[in-house]
């Protein structure tokens, strides 16, 4: 064979490859309002920036004639490229291939960039469409999702991984997403469950659509597996492009500064008159980080779950913060279970990678009830206490107004090491309600009443934290972004080491 | 939607038994009200239902529902019956944890049912209006 056969045969074969599963699937991927693999990753990353490796990586699989199929790619494009112009790897299943199905070599190709990221310290994104595991291929099929697993947790709080789910993930394929660090479902398209609608309805006899069981609006807004909702592919990997923004490629790193152009020195006079005159009133919380983060522009976790929290990234003179408010517009903003979950997974993963965090507290208290206790709300709360005293990372808490009892400590309070504390002249900062305290204190005197009302101007206020040093500062409202801005220049240079140990033991 | 009263033992519980239709949306189960022994509850099987509707859970079909998220106290409603509402209008406030929470529509739609009046207590789920 001439050399210039030869690299006509390299040249053919490839071609064959690239066609993926040839027309009529990929027509029918389209016709789902899909994009092919390919076409996804051309999409994530900066142009033409997309090198692939493994291209002809083939299965070895015998079993039941599989040794006479031609599997393009193995089902899986892989390789790395840049966002923004920082190195990224990617793994892209594809749907038009054996439905997206792995097996032995397709999850070989996708550890190989698990590890490559984890080597390089650069995000890895993983976009899955698959049908689940290869059965042909029968336990090197399972063992494959239990290497890819692994990888998974390994490279945890090391390099950021971000998982998409742009078509099915069901079984086993649900859980190296689940170990990731955050999830995106494209709206109609994906579907996440641990097994579907049959299976449910012959073991519980429920009837339900794969939309209701797993659909994108179900993982966002009910089971909170999921963190972004995205319209369709091409939303999808804009707006990991978009998170991928707001992080450092890897643990060592702090993240990007970016130039917002943004005044840090801007006083926001809105502040001042937003909290309504009556404590027992709400306000929105999104006015507040939208007055003092750069532009107004915050990109927000877990939007559509346990929403009486808000987690966000946000810049502050074009440094990344990670944002966790309570929103006393929804459920008075009172921590329960899924607050506490959602809250406490998004400090440790901006511990984990570096980015400063900004505590927005008027919490009311952990929500009472059967429901709660039954559920552990005990357990989940202590996960809040645990990641706030477990970070490292400068901690900025600025009391906006109720900050009652222990969901005030839940909320990082200076015992649990926030580095600043900022109050607003309307905080109340206290041991409970003051209502309910002074009920408890006067309750046998006479004159309860008026003894209420002077608790509560004594009490209700910042000034008894302030008095004891617990509150670093009362300011106006209107100067909390400058005042925030300093405090994070002053917490350049924080160092804090916590005793050497194997890992600690989260409440889990 | 068919209303049963049926006595077991001596306790009477109210029932609701609805065919699902192929649109019914995964709404929250219509608790027995004021059944002190679940165990006792499969009571649907015993109406006598002219539609054979799948016993397991009576489900509130159809129509949204807008049930307590906390237990607190109704201070306002801000609805009746029969009130066309857009989604984000404030139907009801309701006070728990220390605050006058505005609870919403949902969901465009007209107000067919409200269960709870100012006042009174509820609990978490506790169905306070039907949609």
């Amino acid at each position: 064979m001439s050399t210039q056969e030869k690299i006509e045969k390299m040249l053919k074969k490839s071609e064959v490859i690239l066609a993926a599963g040839g027309e009529k699937r990929v027509a029918k991927q389209h016709e789902a309002g899909k994009m092919t693999a390919r076409e996804r990753i051309a999409a994530l990353l900066d142009e033409g920036s997309f090198v692939e490796l493994d291209r002809f990586v083939r299965h070895r699989c015998t079993n039941f004639g599989q040794e006479k199929k031609e599997l393009p790619g193995e089902g899986v494009t892989t390789g790395y490229g840049t966002i923004d112009g920082r190195l990224v790897y990617v793994f892209a299943q594809d749907f038009t291939v054996e439905g997206g199905s792995l097996g032995e070599m397709h999850a070989a190709k996708i550890v190989k960039v698990q590890r490559l990221a984890l080597k390089m310290g650069a995000p890895l994104v993983g976009l899955n469409d698959s049908g689940g595991a290869r059965i042909q291929e029968a336990i090197d099929a399972l063992a494959g999702y239990g290497k890819i697993f692994f990888e998974n947790t390994i490279a945890s709080g090391v390099v950021p991984q971000i998982s998409a789910i742009m078509g099915p993930s069901a079984g086993g394929a649900v859980y190296s997403p689940a170990l990731t660090d955050f999830i995106y479902m494209v709206k109609n398209t994906s579907k996440m469950f641990i097994t579907g609608p049959a299976v449910v309805k012959s073991v519980t006899g429920e009837d339900v659509t794969q939309e209701q069981l797993g659909g994108a609006m179900t993982h966002n807004s009910t089971s909170g597996v999921a963190h972004f909702a995205a319209e369709n592919d091409e939303d999808c990997l804009q707006q990991i492009r978009y998170l991928l923004s707001f992080l450092p490629s890897n643990n060592m790193e702090t993240a990007p500064i970016v130039e917002t152009g943004d005044d840090p020195m801007r006083v926001e006079e809105s502040l001042n008159t937003l909290l309504p005159d009556n404590s027992n009133q709400a306000y929105d919380m999104y006015d507040v980080i939208k007055a003092i983060v750069d532009n107004g522009e915050y990109y927000e976790s877990q939007k559509y779950w346990a929403q009486n929290i808000i987690t966000c990234f946000a810049r502050m003179d074009g440094q990344t913060v990670g944002i966790i408010a309570n929103q006393p517009k929804v459920m008075a903003g009172c921590l329960d279970i899924n607050a506490s979950d959602k809250g406490a997974r998004f400090i440790r993963f901006c511990d984990a990678f570096n980015i400063p965090l900004l505590n927005l507290v008027d919490v009311p208290g952990f929500l009472p009830g059967c429901n709660q206790e039954y559920g552990g709300i005990i357990r989940h709360g202590a996960k809040l206490l645990y990641a706030y005293s477990e970070a490292t990372v400068p901690k900025i808490t600025m009391v906006t107004r109720k900050a009652y009892g222990g969901s005030y400590l839940a909320m990082c309070s200076q015992d649990l090491g926030a580095d600043q504390v900022i109050a607003w002249p309307t905080a109340e900062i206290a041991v409970m309600g003051p209502a309910g305290a002074a009920n408890i204190i006067f309750r046998n005197d006479p004159d309860v009443k008026a003894k209420t009302a002077e608790y509560i101007d004594n009490f209700a206020t910042p000034y008894q934290a302030a008095m004891r040093g617990m509150v670093d500062m009362v300011i106006e409202p209107k100067n909390s972004r400058p005042t925030i801005i300093n405090a994070l220049q002053m917490l350049e240079s924080k160092r804090e080491t916590r005793p050497a140990k194997r890992h600690g033991n989260i409440p889990l | 939607m068919k209303k049963y009263t049926i006595t077991v033992n001596g306790t009477a519980y109210e029932v609701e038994v609805e065919e699902m239709g192929g649109a019914a949306a995964a709404a929250p189960k219509a608790a027995p009200k004021a059944a002190p022994a679940p165990a006792a509850a499969p009571a649907p099987k015993a109406a006598p239902a002219p539609a054979p509707a799948p016993a397991a859970k009576p489900v509130a079909a159809g129509s949204a529902t807008v049930s307590a998220p906390m237990p607190g106290k109704v201070l306002e409603v801000k609805c009746k019956a029969g009130d066309a509402v857009k989604a984000g209008d404030v139907l009801l406030i309701l006070e728990a944890m220390k605050m006058q929470n505005e609870i919403m529509a949902p969901a465009d739609g007209t107000v067919s049912d409200v269960r709870v009046s100012a006042g009174q207590t509820v609990s978490t789920g506790d169905v306070m209006i039907v949609m």
